[in-house]
């Protein structure tokens, strides 16, 4: 019903004798909310690492709306519009949420230093347009009061909003998000969750690592489970239950899932 | 004529300082290679003015070009030199070992001027250029001096409003948050490398002009001139003034040039222990870093963001957006739980 976004195919990275991630292979198929899910130490965050170029596997291919990524450099892949979030969160600290929001806005050409120097007012004013989007984003967040403090003043959930702002300001194609729901309280959560959401709505793609369950099954359309490295299944969530490897690796683990 | 002396020193080190702070309060980078971009832009000065060597005195170039001219040669010179060791330094290195291989590249620039005479006369350093244009501007000499303070105040002033300028700059604004995360940087599209190196090449260039102006303020130029302590005091300057902030650095080059440098020749200094002085003032300077980072680690001015003065959506110049307002008053669902 959708094409592919994101092929992952016999992805293979070892870090001395730990096979980090061994011939994984999946596809994210676009505008659609895909959970990577599985144990610590599965290989998750490994896989998003060599996604989005902060490292290099030792084979297989990723090729981003049929591009290969596989040797480019991360900010070449971001700007290709693909933008990943880390497992915590990464806030500019000594810049103002205004500001953090606003460099995700990513407007690299007035970012030159001689345009800096020679256009200054000019710059100037084609950001009034990005300040005022900025500030519609950051009420949505819930960040309008605090735009002129300082990122690292948040508190430890604002810092996940704050995450999300930015997100929302790139507009990119592809997301993928690393843990969002670590160390968030459940009103939080479901702000985050409504995010995750509102960017599907938006025709964006987004691909979401997490350890919680029953966030997983609300927002994403299919899942991708994996353990030691490899992927263990693919589809819906529904069909997980039924899947003996998947009970046996992850879910049989989880209390709160009946 | 001793205070306009000072304040000329305490002008040419605030634009170095600017320079430096871009690269180190901006960037991030703890560049110790940065005094010998004055020295080699002060030496360029030189032989590019002073004309022919006479032996035994030896020196490369030995042309006699206008000053002014030479001075922008010699900045072009000092951003190829800046071009080589940024290259190399901030490729992948970073704080320690970024300021150890820096301090490595200025340690063999100053072995090989020291020791390698054809150079720029090794120990013996270059001299001979006094008061470039002083007949020419039909000034005593004093008067001269007096319109060089004038010059350097407004490369000063100048200086200012170009760093504060793109201190507010996305430029800036990019620099700084590839300071504070450069991975995240990186995930928002911006390339590390380039941007540092473009601030490095910036500052170095002002490193470069002040050298020039270093030139024609002292008139002659040897290895003693550049030891490491020189930087130091520098660093300690930005360090008080405020890290980041153009003005905080002026006001701290100010403050430590006259404060400590100046006002401590003043303490008695017994015939027998002449060294007293010189002694008591680095003491005074590594005491004042240490009380600055202790009780005041941001500066005398901290580094001030850009404040968004605009007002949020729904206000009478900005129309509200129909979808700004709706998500954020919807009614929480019942994620979370378990994680």
């Amino acid at each position: 019903m959708s094409s592919t976004l994101l092929e992952i195919e016999n992805l293979t990275k070892s870090f001395g004798g730990v096979h980090a991630v061994r011939n994984c292979t999946f596809s994210v198929p676009e505008g659609q909310v895909t959970g990577l899910i599985g144990p610590n130490g599965a290989g998750k965050s490994t896989v998003v690492d060599l996604v989005s170029g902060f490292g290099t596997p030792d084979s297989g291919g990723v090729r981003f709306a049929g591009q290969p990524l596989i040797g480019k450099r991360p900010d070449v892949i971001s700007r290709l519009g693909l933008i990943r979030t880390f497992q915590t969160p990464r806030e500019w600290r000594q810049l103002t949420v205004m500001d953090n929001v606003l460099l995700a806005r990513r407007r690299f050409a007035s970012e030159s230093l001689w345009r800096s120097i020679t256009r200054a007012r000019r710059i100037r004013r084609e950001e009034e347009a990005d300040r005022a989007a900025v500030r519609d984003i950051l009420d949505r967040f819930q960040l309008a009061a605090l735009k002129n403090e300082l990122a690292v003043r948040l508190s430890g959930g604002q810092k996940r909003l704050l995450e999300f702002a930015r997100m929302a300001a790139a507009e990119p194609r592809l997301i993928i998000l690393d843990e969002p729901m670590g160390g968030v309280n459940p009103v939080l959560g479901a702000r985050i969750g409504e995010a995750v959401r509102e960017f599907a709505a938006e025709g964006r793609t987004v691909v979401v690592v997490e350890h919680n369950l029953p966030f997983i099954e609300r927002t994403c359309h299919q899942v991708v489970v994996m353990d030691l490295g490899e992927v263990i299944a693919q589809g819906p969530f529904s069909g997980l239950r039924d899947n003996p490897r998947v009970v046996d690796a992850y879910l049989g683990m989880d209390q709160s899932h009946e | 004529m001793y205070w306009v002396s000072v304040v000329t020193e305490a002008g040419i080190f605030a634009i170095l300082a600017l320079g430096l702070d871009v690269i180190w309060g901006w960037s991030g980078d703890f560049d110790l290679a940065f005094y010998g971009y004055l020295a080699l832009g002060s030496y360029l000065t030189f032989v590019l003015t002073i004309g022919k060597p006479t032996p035994p005195v030896e020196y490369i170039l030995g042309f006699h070009l206008p000053v002014l001219l030479s001075i922008v040669l010699a900045v072009v010179a000092v951003v190829g030199l800046a071009a080589v060791i940024g290259a190399i330094a901030l490729r992948n290195l970073r704080d320690i070992y970024f300021a150890v291989t820096t301090l490595g590249a200025v340690s063999a620039l100053y072995l090989l001027v020291e020791n390698y005479t054809p150079l720029f006369d090794g120990y013996n350093g270059v001299y001979g250029l006094i008061n470039p244009g002083q007949t020419a501007l039909n000034l005593t000499y004093n008067g001269y001096r007096i319109v060089f303070l004038g010059i350097v105040l407004i490369l000063l002033f100048l200086a200012y409003l170009l760093v504060q300028r793109l201190s507010r700059s996305p430029f800036g604004r990019m620099l700084r948050a590839v300071r504070e995360d450069e991975r995240a940087a990186a995930a928002y599209g911006r390339q590390v490398f380039w941007a540092k190196y473009r601030a490095y090449l910036f500052g170095a260039a002002l490193a470069g002009l002040t050298g020039g102006l270093f030139a024609i303020f002292i008139s002659a130029f040897n290895p003693s001139a550049w030891t490491p302590q020189e930087l130091l005091v520098i660093y300690a300057a930005i360090l008080v003034g405020g890290r980041g902030n153009p003005r905080g650095v002026i006001l701290g080059v100010f403050v430590v040039y006259i404060g400590f440098i100046e006002l401590t020749r003043y303490l008695p200094s017994p015939a027998s222990r002449p060294d007293f002085a010189p002694a008591a003032r680095e003491i005074l300077i590594g005491l004042m870093i240490i009380l600055m980072l202790r009780f005041r680690p941001e500066g005398i001015f901290r580094e001030r963001p850009g404040l968004d003065r605009g007002l949020g959506p729904g206000a009478p110049t900005a129309p509200p957006v129909a979808v700004a307002s709706a998500p954020a008053s919807a009614p929480a669902a019942d994620e979370g739980g378990a994680g």
